[in-house]
This record gives C-alpha cells, sequence and structure tokens, in this order.
C-alpha cells in the first residue's frame, strides 16, 4: 500500500512542500530512500526504525521504499523524521481510520520515540499556511514559537505515540492556543539613556540617527562608552509591528538561534568580533545558506566595535546590502535572498593610540600612522555613514553623579514623533526614512532656503567636503528639522548637521 | 646663463657632495668657472668615496653633463637661481652659508617679493592651526609667505597662503622628490600657482641634515619668522634659531602654560620673541596697515556663544550651553556656524575655542 504525507522543507527563508511517499510491498526485506535527500535525511531511516519500535509499533519487514517529492530539490535536515514514521505506520496499515489529508507533519525523531525541536519552524508554518496547509503536527518543543501563528491548527506532540493515538483519535491532543503579540514579549536588553554620563553630543547623534536611520560612527578614545551607548540604540528604536517581529523572527528560526520565547519582540542588537569573515557576516555555508550577522541584524543593530579592524573585504560586502536592504548570496546549493535592513553602527578611536585630538592627553602616534589607520576604512563606506560623531572623555564627576540623564523612553517618544512625520510625507513614495532618500525625494523634499545653501557652501569650503557628503548632511539636516517638527529645514538644521562631519575634517 | 652660472649650477647638480665639500671646492679655487676648468686639480679635497665615484669625468664629459642638466631643467619648467643671478634674494646672500644655487619651480617673481616664514611643529592644535591660516592668508597682502613642506603648522601657512599664489615652500629633498609622501598632490599645487625651492639636486632624498639645512634657509629668506608652535625640542626650534642667528625678527603665538605643544613658544617669548595673536600686530611691527576686514553682525545667538568662548577660552560644548544658556544641541549649531565664519575652532573631545 502507498502512502503520501506532507512535509516541509527549508529554501532560504521559504518553505517548500515536500511529499513523502511510502511504499510497502511483499518482497525481500528492504529499506531504500530516494528523492535527493542528503545524509541527515537518510540517516532517518534508523532514527525511524528505532523510534517505532520503541513507541510499541510494529516495523514493517517488507519491501519498503520512501520517496520524497520534488525529487529535483535537496532535502536536507531532520525534520522529515515525522513524516517519514507517519507515512510508513500509514502504508503498513497501523493508523487505521486516520486522516492525514492536508497535514503537515514536521519534526526530528529521538531513538525512544521523542520529538526533537527543529529550526526554521516559524518559516515553513508561515509558508504552508500561504500554500493552504492550516493543520500542524510539530514537536512540543516548537510550540512556543509557532503560537503566535494565528489561523491554523497546531498540534504540539511530545512524542510519536502521542502522534498516533492523537491521529487514531484515541487521546486527541488539543491544538495550540494562539498568543496576541505584545511588545512586552522577549523583552530582556538592559541598556538604557539614562545610564549613560555625559556625551550629550553623541546622545543627540543618537536620537537623529534612529530618528531618520541614518547609520552612525563613533569616534572616541578607548573606554569613553562608545559601547554603551550603541547598546542603547535599539531602545530608542520604534517598537516592533507583528509584521516586523515575524520577519525577524523568521531569520533567527532558520538560523537556529531563537531563544526560549520563540518570537524575538525586541531589535536584535548583533555585535560581530572584528575577526569575523565575510561569509559569517554576510551568509553562506556548504550547501545550506545560513544567514549571516547582517540579516541577523535585520530591523535592528549591527555594531562593528573597532571598524578600522575589520578585514577590508568583510567591510566592502557590506556596501550593497547598506543600499539595498538584502543580501543575495550564491552557493553550489542554490542562491538565497535574505532580508539585511540594519542600522549600522560603528566605533572607532581617532587613531593607533587612541588619544588624537584629545585637548588632555598627547596622541603619541605620527601623522603617517593615523593615516594609515583611517585609510583602512574606504572611503565609500564612510559615504554610507551619515553622522560621525565624537565621543569623549568622561570626567570622573560625571561618572560619580547621580543626576538621572533623560532616558530611552522620553527619546524614542521624540523619535516616534519623527518617524510619523517621515512616513506620512514618503507614504507615495515606497520608503519610510530620511536615510533612504535618493535624488529625486531630495530635490522635492530637502529644498534649501538661499541662507541654507550659503551656509553649505561655506562649510564646503572650509571642510573639503566631497560631493557626496552634501547629500548627506542635507538628509541629516531633514531629520533635524523632523525632529524640530520643523517644515523648512532652517539654517540652525544645517549648521548642526555639518557639526556631525567630523571625519572629514580630521581626515 | 654666464659661465660662471653654468659652473656653479654644474657644481651644485652633482648628487652626494655636501655643502661644505661644494664650499671648500670654491675656496680653493676661488672662482666657479676655474673649478670647472681645472676639476682635476681640486679633486684631491673631496672625500675618499666621493674620489673614486663619477666625479673623475673628463672636461668633455663634464661640458655635456653642465648642458644636459640646464636643458633638463629647462624642460621641466624649472630655473636656477645662482648667487650670481639678478633675482637672488639679497637677504638670503647675508647668512653664514647662503646656498650656491636654488632650483626652483613656480613663479620665479616672487623671489623679488618682501618675504615673511611661518613655520610649525608638525602636530599643532587646531586653534593654532586656524591662527596661522588666518594670519598666512592676511600676510599675502604685504608679503610671500615662506614655509617648509610638512603637515601641521607648514601646512596651515601653505593652507593660508596658497590661494594668493603668494606662497614659497623649501624642500629639503630635490624637486623631484616629496617628503612626505602624502603631500604629492600639494606638491604639484605649489608648483604651479606658488613657488618650490631646493637648494639640492633633482633626486636628492630627504636626509636627516636636510631638514636642518632647509630650516637655514627658510629663516635666511625672511624678513621675520613666526613659530605657530613648537616643543620645547622641536625641528620648529632650530629655524626659530637660525632666525635668531642671521638676525631675523621671531615672533610667536602664546600657548597655554601647561601644553606641551607650545613650550617652545612660550620660551621663545621669554626670551624676548615679539608675541603675536594677528596678522595686524606683524604689520604693526613692520609699519605696514593692515587692510581693515570689516566684522560682519552675528545673529544674537552666536555673538552670546562668542562671547562666552572669548571670556573663558577653551570649553566643552556641554559647559558652553550651560553658561550660554542654550540647549547642548544647539549650541553644537551655532558652534559650527562659528566654525564655519572662522570664528571658533573644534579642538578634539567635544571642545571648542575662539580665535580670530
Amino acid at each position: 500500500m502507498i502512502a503520501k504525507v506532507v512535509c516541509y522543507a527549508l529554501n532560504g527563508l521559504d518553505g517548500v512542500p515536500v511529499e513523502v511517499e511510502t511504499d510497502v510491498n511483499k518482497g525481500v526485506p528492504a529499506y531504500e530512500m530516494v528523492g535527493l535527500p542528503d545524509t541527515a535525511v537518510k540517516e532517518s531511516k534508523e532514527r525511524v526504525r528505532s523510534a517505532l519500535k520503541n513507541s510499541g509499533m510494529l516495523f514493517p519487514m517488507n519491501k519498503i521504499t520512501v520517496n520524497f517529492a520534488p525529487a529535483d530539490l535537496k532535502k536536507e535536515g531532520a525534520s522529515f523524521d515525522l513524516a517519514v514514521a507517519v507515512s510508513l505506520l500509514k502504508a503498513s496499515e497501523q493508523l487505521v481510520g486516520a486522516d492525514v489529508n492536508g497535514m503537515v507533519f514536521l519534526g526530528e525523531l529521538a531513538l525512544n520515540g521523542d520529538l526533537r525541536p527543529v529550526s526554521g519552524l516559524l518559516p515553513i508554518l508561515i509558508s504552508a499556511k500561504g500554500h493552504g496547509f492550516t493543520r500542524f503536527v510539530i514537536p512540543e518543543g516548537n510550540a512556543k514559537e509557532a503560537r503566535f501563528l494565528g489561523g491554523a491548527e497546531i498540534y504540539p506532540a511530545r512524542n510519536l505515540s502521542a502522534v498516533v493515538k492523537h491521529l487514531v483519535g484515541v487521546n486527541p491532543i488539543s491544538p495550540l492556543e494562539t498568543r496576541e503579540f505584545t511588545v512586552s514579549a522577549g523583552k530582556k536588553s538592559s541598556a538604557d539613556l539614562k545610564f549613560v554620563k555625559g556625551q550629550p553630543v553623541a546622545r543627540r547623534a543618537i536620537e537623529i540617527a534612529v530618528a531618520g536611520g541614518h547609520n552612525v560612527l563613533l569616534i572616541g578614545p578607548p573606554g569613553t562608552g562608545k559601547t554603551m551607548l550603541a547598546r542603547c540604540l535599539p531602545t530608542v528604536m520604534p517598537d516592533l509591528s507583528f509584521e516586523e517581529a515575524l520577519e525577524i523572527t523568521k531569520i533567527h528560526s532558520v538560523a537556529g538561534t531563537l531563544g526560549e520565547e520563540g518570537i524575538i519582540g525586541e531589535r536584535p542588537f548583533r555585535t560581530p568580533h572584528h575577526t569575523a569573515t565575510t561569509v559569517s557576516m554576510c551568509g553562506g555555508g556548504n550547501r545550506v545558506v545560513h544567514p549571516g550577522e547582517i540579516s541577523l541584524a535585520h530591523g535592528g543593530v549591527l555594531f562593528l566595535d573597532e571598524l578600522p579592524e575589520y578585514k577590508r573585504t568583510t567591510l566592502e560586502a557590506l556596501r550593497q546590502p547598506l543600499e539595498d536592504g538584502v543580501i543575495t548570496v550564491s552557493r553550489a546549493g542554490g542562491t538565497f535572498t535574505y532580508p539585511a535592513r540594519f542600522m549600522l553602527c560603528a566605533s572607532m578611536n581617532p587613531c593607533p593610540c587612541g588619544n588624537y585630538g584629545s585637548a588632555d592627553r598627547t596622541c603619541s602616534c605620527t601623522p603617517a600612522e593615523i593615516r594609515r589607520y583611517r585609510k583602512k576604512v574606504s572611503g565609500p563606506l564612510l559615504d554610507r555613514i551619515d553622522l560621525q560623531v565624537e565621543v569623549d572623555n568622561v570626567s570622573y564627576d560625571d561618572l560619580t553623579s547621580t543626576e538621572e540623564r533623560e532616558d530611552s523612553a522620553s527619546v524614542k517618544e521624540r523619535v516616534n514623533a519623527a518617524r510619523r512625520i517621515q512616513r506620512n510625507r514618503f507614504s507615495e513614495y515606497g520608503i519610510n526614512t530620511n536615510a533612504e532618500m535618493g535624488e529625486r525625494e531630495l530635490s522635492e523634499f530637502c529644498r534649501l532656503s538661499p541662507e541654507g545653501d550659503k551656509i553649505l557652501r561655506a562649510a564646503f569650503e572650509k571642510m573639503n567636503l566631497s560631493a557626496r557628503a552634501r547629500g548627506r548632511i542635507i538628509k541629516v539636516a531633514r531629520t533635524i528639522a523632523d525632529l524640530d517638527s520643523s517644515e523648512e529645514i532652517l539654517p540652525k538644521h544645517v549648521f548642526e548637521a555639518v557639526s556631525y562631519r567630523i571625519y572629514d575634517k580630521i581626515g | 646663463m654666464t659661465a660662471e652660472d653654468r659652473a656653479l649650477v654644474w657644481l651644485c647638480s652633482l648628487e652626494g657632495l655636501e655643502y661644505r665639500e661644494r664650499a671648500a671646492l670654491l675656496r680653493a679655487a676661488g672662482d666657479p668657472v676655474k673649478l670647472f676648468e681645472d676639476w682635476e686639480k681640486f679633486l684631491p679635497l673631496l672625500t675618499q668615496s666621493n674620489q673614486s665615484r663619477v666625479y673623475k669625468k673628463g672636461r668633455a664629459a663634464r661640458e655635456r653633463d653642465a648642458d644636459g642638466f640646464i636643458s633638463s631643467l629647462r624642460d621641466k619648467d624649472r630655473f636656477a637661481v645662482t648667487i650670481f643671478s639678478d633675482d637672488y634674494p639679497e637677504l638670503l646672500k647675508q647668512i653664514a652659508t647662503p646656498p650656491f644655487v636654488l632650483f626652483g619651480e613656480g613663479n620665479r617673481a616672487l623671489l623679488k617679493e618682501r618675504k615673511f616664514c611661518i613655520v610649525g611643529s608638525r602636530k599643532i592644535p587646531a586653534w593654532a592651526d586656524q591662527a596661522g591660516r588666518s594670519i598666512a592668508s592676511a600676510l599675502t597682502a604685504k608679503f610671500a609667505v615662506v614655509t617648509g613642506f610638512a603637515e601641521g603648522g607648514d601646512y596651515a601657512a601653505i593652507s593660508g597662503a596658497l590661494p594668493s599664489g603668494k606662497l614659497i615652500c623649501v624642500l629639503p629633498t630635490g624637486l623631484d622628490n616629496c617628503y612626505p609622501a602624502d603631500h604629492y598632490a600639494l606638491k604639484s599645487k605649489v608648483g604651479k600657482t606658488g613657488l618650490l625651492l631646493s637648494e639640492y639636486p633633482m633626486n636628492e632624498r630627504v636626509k636627516r641634515h636636510t631638514f636642518h639645512a632647509r630650516n637655514r634657509i627658510l629663516a635666511g629668506l625672511a624678513e621675520g619668522v613666526l613659530v605657530l608652535s613648537a616643543g620645547r625640542r622641536s625641528g620648529t626650534m632650530i629655524t626659530a634659531n637660525a632666525a635668531l642667528d642671521c638676525g631675523r625678527d621671531v615672533f610667536a603665538l602664546p600657548h597655554n602654560a601647561n601644553a606641551a605643544s607650545g613650550e617652545g613658544c612660550n620660551e621663545l617669548i621669554k626670551n624676548g620673541a615679539g608675541l603675536v595673536t594677528g596678522a595686524e600686530d606683524l604689520f604693526a611691527h613692520y609699519g605696514l596697515k593692515a587692510e581693515e576686514t570689516e566684522a560682519s553682525a552675528l545673529p544674537p545667538e552666536e555673538e552670546k556663544v562668542l562671547r562666552v568662548l572669548r571670556e573663558y577660552g577653551e570649553l566643552h560644548v556641554s559647559v558652553i550651553a550651560e553658561r550660554a544658556d542654550v540647549p547642548v544641541y544647539e549650541a553644537a549649531a551655532i558652534l559650527s556656524a562659528l566654525e564655519i565664519k572662522n570664528l571658533a575652532v573644534k579642538s578634539g573631545g567635544n571642545k571648542y575655542s575662539a580665535v580670530r
């Protein structure tokens, strides 16, 4: 007899339906798997055999053929185990009366029949729901992740025998209760701007950066709180909407980095070490393409501490995703596109010894050393960083003062207001923030008054700015005006924007 | 070109000779033409290593070399000013060891202008850099600005004077080389609009002593030397001392009492150097009338912040904001406005000071 059961494979962030067909026939006992399974899938033979026996079921001593369709798709991982086991039971007539049509089975089997959680469950469920499937059997360990998906019957099962009892109707599993997504789900960061001592200029820059979606570079001597400031970035970013949270969760689910909570409710903050390779940053892998750091930072912040220490090629690879918000990785196993719209925050010392430009300590580097250090970061990458701020030494008084500064929540309110203005402005242009403006939007929304233009011209001559820097300054000025709820870009906004181009000046 | 000029240019085109060797040869021969004619006779005056090198050429080869060198100068739009030339700077002749020949590239007419030298150490505080620029730029109304070719103080003088073209840079290398290498583009710019000078053959590389030798030319060319910043034992101090040795006026910008980068300047002032805070001090010293620059009226906010800066000196932006009673981010905007108007500079660590 032949039995068909549906299972899902992952292709990037999308689930692809895979039919598991099992034929149990008379003949010399044999057990074959066909349909381009990889090693982990083939090994499911032994897991299924043991799991069946240890769950009190019969492993048929016949000629068994398991086929995975479509045959041209390479199948990977252990998430097919449950589907293979169910189809085998069905084909050997051990599941009399069970209706497995329109059901999707996902899960890895342990030898004793327990179901182990699989990675990438949420994207699979979302795709399958899109394909019209509404009933799912999943491992209990994945329940937290699945409970945010509404409009489907999801049965979390502890082990194979529970699945069997559920299918034959002896002891049905109650479907998972859907939970409303709330922002508080999964909040765990303890960073807050109120703990940042001093640094009025950098605080302001962070507010502007988040409000307009600009990338930011913090320049300052070691130990001045650059990392601390960066950690505060996600806390002032607007709350995640459910769609955003789902998209982020999908990526983390595929990468297998989903925590206890089962959903990412907080904007990610990723800090890859400077030894990170291009592949780990952008995504890749042998045959399966795993999302890289920039995709894991999607919707949040990618923090590159000590920017010049990163490998040049790794940094250059960031340029395209910074523009497009997606990364397309090609590997032998196929070409995959992952979202990668993140905010880049980088930090660096002003020179190798860290004291260049400091008012109270002397720098021991030669001008040539400083230039060499600066040159490690390419111009095109710097051009994509709108705000460059100096983080200065914190005095002892600042450190010990108990005066509470403005906290992240109140900054966030202003950020939200500025974002609202931007959303209204760009509603017909397919973009959300000032940083995404192109030439067309710049000329439409960022007209400078003659006075503002004069200022910019003077600044250009004074600071030797590049042509590309002009657009950046105007974008930042636009954001500052938005924070000020000002329709027009006033001279003071331009002046402030100019003051955040410190790197151009030192360099 | 007279025979004398030609003989001198030839002598100075020989690579590997030092100033004192050339001087000894000329002293022994009494006349460059004679030296050129009877070269073999004077060879023993050279050091052993130099004797065994290329200098043992015959008369015909010497002629060829001299003519070849002079025509290659012309090909590259360069010129040679010998100590016999009409436009050899008078002041430079008066120093103890005047260069016999100066190779130049650019505007030769600048040699006849009045000259004033501005130098500073390679690392220079932002305010001193700004002061150097504005003084250099103002001075070009009456003087050609003479300076070296390094980063920091020299660069401040170059950037101030280059737009007007009245700039003379004296190199520590031959005209074909560039030190620091990063200033390569700058070199051709100065060579086009200003004037590059060097006493060395075209290919001479930078050596320890060439800076020292160059500094004597800087001091020798100019009527006075202004030191923007100098540590206690810095190359800039060598120029200042060279200026004193040949009786030039020495001026210095006053620095904070305890700043290491300004110790040399303050030391000079203690010993009697002129204290300079702006170009008008220099004009006054030379009895010249500075052209009045009209002060444009500032908006009240900027005026307020500038007053705070003038009153208290270098301040952190948050302190400025507090004293001027504006939010910090507005203070940052106002300060950057003042910066663009050349009234304030950012000196690192988000600190600002006023300049003129």
